[in-house]
């Protein structure tokens, strides 16, 4: 029986189970590690282009 | 908080790849238009070497993707990557020797293209010598951003980052792997690898060089010129980290996409499929997440064309990762595939994704730098519009025309035979769609020539910033109740980012190529299949250099419609085994003429003799460029002996001592060849001598090895 499931998935080549697999690990990692951190870490980073920086020309307004 | 320290950021280097990002730009536009216009108008081909399409082709693709999106990038990277870490470069020395010897690569290329120099690898045609100086800039690029990472005065990376670190990481794996390359001289060289497997690298890195250098690193460019120029974070950072992670670890199983129903072995196949597909979860996480980051400032996109172009670009880059993942189904790809739809595909993502995006934050950076405001915007708005109608006239024609052209090569009379048997028929049809192509592109064009003129006033009526100052708080020590330990981790945490990177797309890279490698089974051997002789080796070099892959594929799909089509015997579609005495492999990616796989004994000798120096004198009406050079010029078989031996090494079993010979058995077949064409009533001094003789042997050769009994097996 288990032999037989063994063998039918023999077509199912091992790299794409193992392609599988490291994708998940990958994926589920990387969920974990961001969902733990907390609100003002990602606060932080997400301003991050915005907090600029030197005296900005008058540019600023440059089109809006 | 620790002492503000005073520092400038380096405008400068920014301001240089933001004009060669331009000037390239049009350059390679105005060549894809040439190329556009040799497809209705032939003549335009000029009857000379250097300009006809098989060559023009190769150097458009390589000015649009690596001078113009490449300078795009390095703009966007030199300006984001010192504010996100609050430090200039780390050295203005590196920066110009990046600058400049990018683009002396860029003028090597755009040499040795025309000149027929190119290693035949689509995208990435250059031969060994520039491939050595691209991977040096190359490196000079990653040490100047490391070492700028490294002495950074904000601690954590910003995503943007983590895609420029991904993108240095992958670009510098698949350059190196696809361009194992043995010279046999300063401007020739032949692949490590042969066949089935030169195409699998070939095709892992194409995919690939569109995943990472014309998406990761222009992702990143959203996911700080797009909040940038709309004010507000990005819609959620968490999301944008899944993205980056999910997007580069399976982007980097899809390349077999781009051989489906080839020679290449099923499973890998298979997996190239199932990676395509579930590409489309990270790149619409990334699509939405930009978009999103907009909302609530809709109106201003209304005023806004900066707003527009981005809008627009990530729009593109939605539907261009929708529309890819659905060609790489197998029954869409039997449709789609060697068809222009293709090329309409990779135009929404160049004019619409990379365009766009380069356009939106040339008007958003200039301004900026040059301490001024955009010179008209009205102008910049009808850009948009001009820019937005030639991306829909340069791609609904070509969707039409893959269409038409498939199911003309695939439509069947009741009787069973094919219903347009000639296939200029399916070509000729297509002219019309092809003028609308190249419609669409001049006004696209048009487009780039309105900004260049609005940008060019803009930068008149400023002052140029060269070190823009700033200022910010030394990096602190981190916070001292983590430890030391942490401490050191976060250090690190630059490397320990590139190191995971390099092992996640390594994964991919390994496991989908080394089989093929090692694995004998994978591709079958056929008793019968010889190296090519002297003279085809040389006719093969011919066709490498005129480019005929930018027109011909050299592999017969296993549909009985392409079977009947192109075999003349009507007995076989390509297999593995025909292909391993290739280098480099020769199935092209596009039918704009025939395949050419079993084209060998089609015709008789002096048909090809008559159809090189005129196509239209054999097939009335063809788009084929003529050829009068090749019955011209002499044969340069200088090197065929040092071929010999490079091929020999490289594992084609040539006898010992062959290349002694080589030259003598060459004038030998020459010398039958010509004396066919003769007894055919071609006339011509020296006929023996000049190239079109190793052309037509090479030709003549093409699929015959396993005619007329398919051999066991298979
Ligand atoms: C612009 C695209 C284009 C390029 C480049 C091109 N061809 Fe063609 N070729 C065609 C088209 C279209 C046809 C079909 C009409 C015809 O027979 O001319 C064709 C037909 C042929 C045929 C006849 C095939 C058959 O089965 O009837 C041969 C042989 C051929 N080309 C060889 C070459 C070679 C060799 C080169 C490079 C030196 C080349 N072609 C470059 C477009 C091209």
């Amino acid at each position: 029986m288990f032999k037989y499931i063994l063998e039918s998935a023999g077509d199912i080549n091992w790299m794409a189970i193992f392609a599988l697999l490291t994708f998940f690990t990958v994926f589920g990692v990387s969920l974990y590690v961001i969902f733990r951190r907390d609100k003002d870490f990602i606060d932080h980073m997400a301003n991050l282009p915005l907090e600029e920086e030197a005296p900005q020309p008058n540019g600023r307004a440059a089109v809006n | 908080m620790a002492k503000l320290e005073q520092f400038s950021y380096d405008n400068a280097i920014v301001r240089k790849f933001a004009y060669a990002s331009i000037v390239f730009g049009v350059i390679g536009m105005l060549v894809g238009l040439i190329a556009a216009l040799q497809l209705i108008f032939p003549s335009l081909n000029m009857d000379l070497p250097y300009t006809t399409y098989g060559r023009i082709r190769p150097l458009h693709t390589n000015a649009a993707i690596f001078a113009f999106v490449g300078n795009g990038i390095f703009m966007g990277v030199y300006y984001s990557l010192q504010r996100l870490l609050k430090a200039r470069m780390f050295s203005d020395l590196l920066s110009n020797i990046h600058f400049w010897g990018w683009q002396a690569i860029i003028l090597a290329a755009a040499i040795t293209l025309p000149l027929g120099i190119t290693s035949a690898h689509e995208y990435a045609e250059l031969e060994w010598p520039i491939d050595i100086a691209i991977a040096l800039v190359w490196v000079v690029f990653g040490i100047n951003m490391f070492g700028t990472i490294l002495k950074r005065r904000e601690n954590h990376l910003y995503v943007a980052i983590w895609f420029y670190i991904a993108t240095w990481v992958t670009v510098t794996v698949l350059h190196i792997f696809n361009n194992l390359e043995l010279p046999v001289g300063m401007w020739k060289s032949y692949p490590v690898f042969a066949g089935v497997q030169d195409a699998l690298v070939q095709w892992w890195y194409g995919h690939n060089a569109v995943a990472f250098f014309l998406t990761t690193p222009y992702l990143g460019l959203m996911y700080y010129f797009l909040p940038k120029a709309a004010n507000r974070p990005v819609f959620s950072y968490r999301l944008s980290i899944i993205h980056f992670w999910a997007l580069i670890f399976i982007y980097i199983w899809a390349g077999p996409h781009h051989l489906l129903y080839t020679s290449l072995p099923d499973w890998a196949q298979s997996l190239g499929t199932v990676f395509s597909i579930m590409l489309i979860a990270p790149s619409w996480g990334g699509m939405l997440n930009g978009l999103l980051t907009l909302r609530g400032a809709w109106d201003r996109v209304r005023t806004d064309p900066i707003l527009k172009f981005m809008v627009v670009a990530v729009t593109a880059y939605g539907m261009a990762t929708f529309e890819g993942p659905m060609l790489s189904i197998k029954s869409i790809n039997a449709i789609s595939h060697y068809t222009d739809w293709t090329i309409g595909h990779v135009h929404i993502g160049t004019l619409g994704w990379n365009g766009f995006l380069t356009f939106g934050i040339l008007y958003w950076l200039l301004p900026r730098i040059f301490d001024t405001k955009l010179y008209s915007v009205k102008l910049a708005n009808s850009h948009f519009w001009i820019g937005t109608l030639g991306i829909l006239f340069y791609a609904i024609p070509l969707y039409w025309a893959g269409w038409t052209q498939s199911l003309m090569w695939k439509q069947f009379t009741p009787d069973g035979f094919l219903a347009y048997p000639n296939f200029l028929e399916t070509v000729t049809q297509l002219i019309p769609m092809y003028a609308m192509r190249a419609l669409g592109g001049s006004l696209y064009l048009i487009g780039v020539f309105m900004m260049v003129y609005n940008l060019y006033k803009t930068v008149r009526t400023g002052n140029f910033i060269a070190n823009e100052p700033a200022e910010a708080p030394a990096r602190e020590v981190y916070v001292a109740h983590k430890g030391e330990y942490w401490h050191k981790w976060l250090e690190r945490k630059p490397i320990q980012m590139l190191l995971a990177s390099t092992v996640l797309i390594l994964i991919g890279g390994l496991v989908e190529i080394f089989p093929m490698m090692l694995v004998d089974d994978n591709v079958p051997k056929i008793e019968s299949v010889q190296p090519y002789t002297p003279l085809e080796l040389a006719g093969r070099d011919l066709y490498i250099r005129e480019g005929c892959l930018g027109c011909h594929s050299q592999m017969i799909r296993p549909f009985r419609s392409e079977v009947v089509r192109y075999d003349p015997n009507d007995m076989q579609y390509s297999l593995s085994g025909e292909f391993i005495y290739d280098r480099p492999f020769l199935w092209g990616s596009k039918r704009t003429g025939p395949d050419l796989h079993r084209v060998g004994g089609k015709y008789n000798n002096s048909w090809h003799y008559n159809h090189m120096y005129d196509p239209t004198s054999m097939s009335p009406g063809s788009l084929m460029p003529p050829y009068p050079w090749l019955i011209s010029d002499d044969l340069n078989a200088s090197q065929i002996a040092k071929k010999i031996s490079v091929l020999r090494t490289l594992g084609t079993p040539y006898p010992e001592g062959y290349e002694e010979i080589a030259l003598e058995d060459l004038e030998k077949q020459a010398k039958i060849v010509a004396d066919q064409l003769r007894a055919e009533g071609v006339e011509g001094e020296n006929l023996e001598q000049k190239e079109i003789i190793a052309l037509i042997a090479y030709l003549q050769r093409l699929g015959t090895d396993i005619q007329p009994v398919p051999q066991a097996g298979n």
